[in-house]
């Protein structure tokens, strides 16, 4: 009869202690990932400086914190810049793969990828560049990139004949237009065979200006007026589209109708843009560093394809150069700078 | 005690397993049952909830395709002969900008030629004059309006559809745009169902269109999409109603799908099982933890109930195990004004009446060593021994013995002298017995006998006499054997009747009943003068029994003790006997 209470206090007894053995474990476990936890560390390479990339990394910020990712809260970036000297990724990118990040943001261009990519085979890389991805062999396939590395492409290297299609609707009147092409970007020949099958159908003949470097800016604009050029349509080049303070300033005080990939010439002044929307595709590389941070694997991301391109006006320099705008060309913009 | 009677069950199991089913058995009934009709009720609901959510979200997807659809219809309401080409190019421009899911579109005149292309990545077209009359969508504009094509996935990755849509007029020419599908997700993405649960959409062969995570359709991976299939299959195996499956990541979740008109598409939005169902399990775990809080109850309240019970029951045992051991002085204390009390006062009532009752049985054992039986039990069933105190009463008194003894005792061996003096005593005490008289006690080969004391009895010296020739018989018949150990032996028996005080006397250890009085001296003088098979009596017996008994006087006997000669009478059948021998 006594036995019974007896084994009742020893089953609570019991019951407490195991209770408390599961209290210890679940704070243990709970205090110790938090105390091993070192900050997940991105590495990011940038082919410019960090002012010129300022608005990209914004896009990229909010793109990490909608997956969940806040810079000094629970993850570090481990920022490279090659200052406008691309010749320098390759080894900025192997400096960042030293120091063991957990994922590579290689985001400005096909240069910056491939430099990224040729650095290591496995921490996983999360590219952003404007042009064809499979071409420039960065990845064999869109939907299964394979490999360690995934991105987000624009379709700005693409849309460069539309430049000279808007900008012959500018200057109706004129047969010859200037191109401008970075020869060190490998996106180049490929664009220039674009641009002279566009002006073929187009019935356009085509100056080819090259610069890549900032010198060599001002001697395009010369060069427009010298070949007497009805305006300079820039190809699809970070290289080019990191300056666009500087071109619209030169476009500007040399008067020459120019458009560029970036809708920061037009809003520094420049006649107008059209190009991919630089701010989407580097909101997207942030999702994915977020993403792969978490655990995803590349190969099962796809590289997704930024499709917005974005036609950018400003009317003031219009006015300035003398250029009235065709209405086709104002109803079709995305944002007219008055 | 507790060795011998360990009990196999307890107080404890008992109550507990009866607490324990009064708690839990209606618990159990009731967690069942509202599980039960809680997943028909959540199913239901689950389905109707689905199942809205599913044309919610057709609906939506409709009303994207639809919108492309009206901005197209502006580009084919007039006729070509009566509208310029620039008109029509502005006009296509603008739904380029109005319409971002249109990446191109192409303007077909009503001989099939193209007459404008305007697209975002390729060039404009003005007055292209390809022939597209041949081409599927502008026939199947031609005869039903608007067509849709069948989904495309560019590089095999971005999912694309062409939508082509005829004017009222044949003149108005067909509009071919090509819609970048991604710009559903926007609308899927907004689909929220219950708090994890998700909407996408299948075209008809299956293949995922749109889904929150876009990277699922611009996979356009096949065989990880087969389960999305099997689950639209189960849905319409089940006649549209919600189904449960797996989803792409393989997690079960509860389905249901909505056609969208037009397109052969269909939505299919899903929620996890374990969130459809979560108020079930809620349920579920209720239960369980009310049913541990009930058996925890039930185990408390059983301990508190044994505790209650044991504390009296071990009183009463120890109680009741003194009180058979004979502490009949023993008593129960025990306030607990229930059942328990009022047993501890029975015992102790009981124990009173064992005590009363021993004294009793003690008393009258010993009374009974000199008692008959029957007086004894008269006694006894009394329960009053004050019969056995000393007054002066009318006896008979009953004096026997056997003749020649002491010579026989002497010359015999000591065994056949034991032996029979114990058949004596044997027949004497039957006889006497038989005759309810008091045996008052055997010395040596003689015996005293009473008669009306301490039992009073109805004519006692008729019964004496009687009791006197029964034993004359008796012992005729034991003498006839005797006579062969020797043949003088003889037995006589002398009565008389007379005043006597009678009473108990001895000491504490040893008690007696007896008669003193001038009739004792009498009857044993008489005894002794008696010969053998001779019946003595005097002449008050005698008068006493008048002619109940033919009596004979004889001559008068001067006997010890006495100045005068006794007159001495005997029974006359007896006489008659001995005079034949």
């Amino acid at each position: 009869m006594h036995s019974v209470p007896r084994a009742l206090a020893e089953t609570t007894d019991g019951l407490r202690r195991r209770d408390l053995i599961a209290l210890t474990g679940a704070a243990a476990a709970w205090i110790v990932p938090a105390r091993a936890q070192v900050m997940p560390v991105i590495g990011y390479l940038g082919s410019e400086s960090p002012e010129r990339y300022s608005s990209r990394l914004s896009a990229f910020r909010d793109g990490l914190a909608q997956s969940g990712y806040a810079e000094g809260r629970n993850v570090a970036i481990e920022f490279r810049w090659a200052q406008g000297q691309y010749s320098r990724l390759p080894s900025l990118a192997k400096d960042l793969v030293n120091s063991n990040v957990a994922v590579m943001v290689a985001p400005g261009g096909a240069e910056v990828a491939l430099a990224a990519k040729s650095s290591t085979t496995t921490i996983p890389i999360v590219f952003e560049m404007g042009g064809d991805p499979i071409a420039l062999g960065v990845v064999d396939s869109l939907s299964r990139p394979g490999g360690n590395l995934t991105g987000v492409s624009s379709l700005s290297v693409e849309v460069s004949r539309k430049r000279l299609e808007f900008m012959r609707e500018v200057r109706p009147g004129t047969k010859v237009f200037a191109v401008a092409i970075n020869p060190a970007s490998p996106t180049s020949a490929s664009q220039l065979k674009n641009l002279h099958v566009a002006a073929d159908s187009l019935g356009l003949n085509l100056v080819v200006l090259k610069a890549s470097t900032e010198p060599e800016f001002e001697g395009m604009f010369v060069a427009v007026h010298e070949v007497q050029a009805g305006g300079l349509v820039f190809s699809s080049d970070p290289y080019f589209a990191y300056r666009s303070q500087q071109l619209a300033a030169l476009a500007s005080r040399r008067g020459v109708p120019t458009i560029t990939q970036s809708r920061d010439f037009p809003l520094a002044g420049g006649l107008m843009s059209y190009g991919g929307d630089f701010h989407q595709s580097h909101h997207h590389t942030g999702i994915y560093a977020g993403r792969i941070l978490k655990g995803e694997k590349p190969s099962n991301l796809p590289v997704q394809r930024v499709t917005k391109v974005e036609l950018f006006i400003n009317l003031n320099a219009a006015s300035a150069l003398n250029i009235a705008f065709p209405s086709s060309l104002l109803s079709s913009a995305d944002q007219v700078i008055e | 005690m507790s060795n011998a009677a360990t009990p196999r069950s307890s107080l404890f199991i008992k109550y507990f397993s009866t607490l324990f089913a009064a708690a839990v058995i209606p618990l159990l009934i009731a967690g069942g049952s509202e599980a039960w009709f809680g997943y028909h009720d959540q199913r239901a609901r689950l389905n109707d909830l689905l199942d809205a959510e599913a044309r919610l979200a057709a609906e939506k997807i409709a009303d994207f395709i639809d919108g492309i659809r009206d901005q197209l219809g502006w580009t084919v309401q007039l006729s070509w002969s009566d509208n310029p080409g620039d008109r029509r190019r502005l006009d296509a421009l603008r739904l380029l900008r109005q319409a971002p899911a249109v990446e191109s579109l192409s303007l077909v005149d009503a001989a099939g030629k193209e007459r404008l292309f305007v697209s975002r990545i390729g060039l404009n077209r003005i007055e292209g004059g390809d022939d597209h009359s041949a081409k599927p969508a502008v026939i199947g504009a031609r005869s039903d309006r608007t067509w849709f094509g069948p989904v495309t996935f560019q590089d095999g990755s971005e999912p694309f559809m062409t939508i082509a849509i005829a004017g009222t007029r044949a003149a108005a020419g067909v509009a071919v745009a090509e819609v970048n599908l991604k710009f559903i997700w926007e609308v899927v993405s907004g689909i929220r169902v219950g708090h994890t649960g998700e909407a996408f959409v299948l075209d008809r062969p299956g293949r995922l269109v749109a889904h929150p995570d876009i990277g699922l359709v611009l996979q356009a991976d096949e065989t990880a999409q087969k389960p999305l299939q099997i689950l639209r299959a189960a849905i319409l195996t089940r006649s549209g109603q919600a189904a449960a499956g797996q989803d792409m990541a393989g997690n079960m979740v509860m389905a249901a799908m909505a056609p969208i008109p037009g397109l052969d598409w269909s939505v299919i939005v899903t929620q996890p099982l374990a969130e459809a169902f979560g108020p079930i399990y809620t349920a579920l775990w209720r239960t369980g933890v009310l049913l541990i809080a009930g058996a925890a109850l039930a185990a408390i309240l059983a301990y508190w109930m044994t505790q209650r019970m044991v504390g009296p029951i071990r009183l009463l045992e120890d109680g009741v195990a003194r009180i058979g051991a004979g502490q009949f002085e023993h008593r129960i204390n025990l306030a607990t004004s229930d059942e328990f009390e009022r047993l501890a006062t029975r015992f102790n009532e009981m124990a009173t009446e064992l005590s009363v009752s021993q004294e009793r049985s003690e008393r009258i054992n010993r009374l009974k060593r000199f008692l008959a039986p029957q007086v004894a039990e008269l006694i006894e069933r009394s329960g009053d021994d004050r019969v056995l105190d000393g007054r002066r009463v009318e006896v008979v008194a009953v004096f026997c013995d056997l003749r020649g003894f002491t010579a026989f005792s002497v010359r015999a061996e000591p065994e056949t002298v034991i032996r029979v003096l114990r058949e004596y005593y044997d027949a004497l005490e039957t006889v006497v017995s038989d005759h309810g008289a008091t045996l008052i006690n055997f010395f040596g080969d003689g015996a005293m006998i009473l008669f009306n004391a301490p039992v009073s009895c109805v004519d006692p010296a008729f019964r004496a006499v009687g009791m006197a020739s029964a034993m004359q018989k008796s012992m005729q018949g034991l003498l006839a054997g005797w006579r062969a150990l020797d043949d003088r032996l003889g037995f006589g028996v002398g009565l008389a009747m007379g005043p006597a005080t009678v009473g108990r006397i001895g000491s504490q250890g040893r008690l007696h009943y007896t008669a003193i009085g001038n009739v004792v001296n009498l009857a044993s003088r008489l005894c002794s003068s008696a010969e053998d098979s001779e019946i003595l009596i005097d002449r008050v017996a005698a008068d006493a029994i008048g002619a109940g008994i033919p009596l004979v006087e004889l001559d008068p006997r001067t006997l010890k003790g006495f100045d005068q000669p006794v007159p001495v009478f005997t029974v006359a059948t007896d006489l008659a006997a001995r005079s034949t021998i």
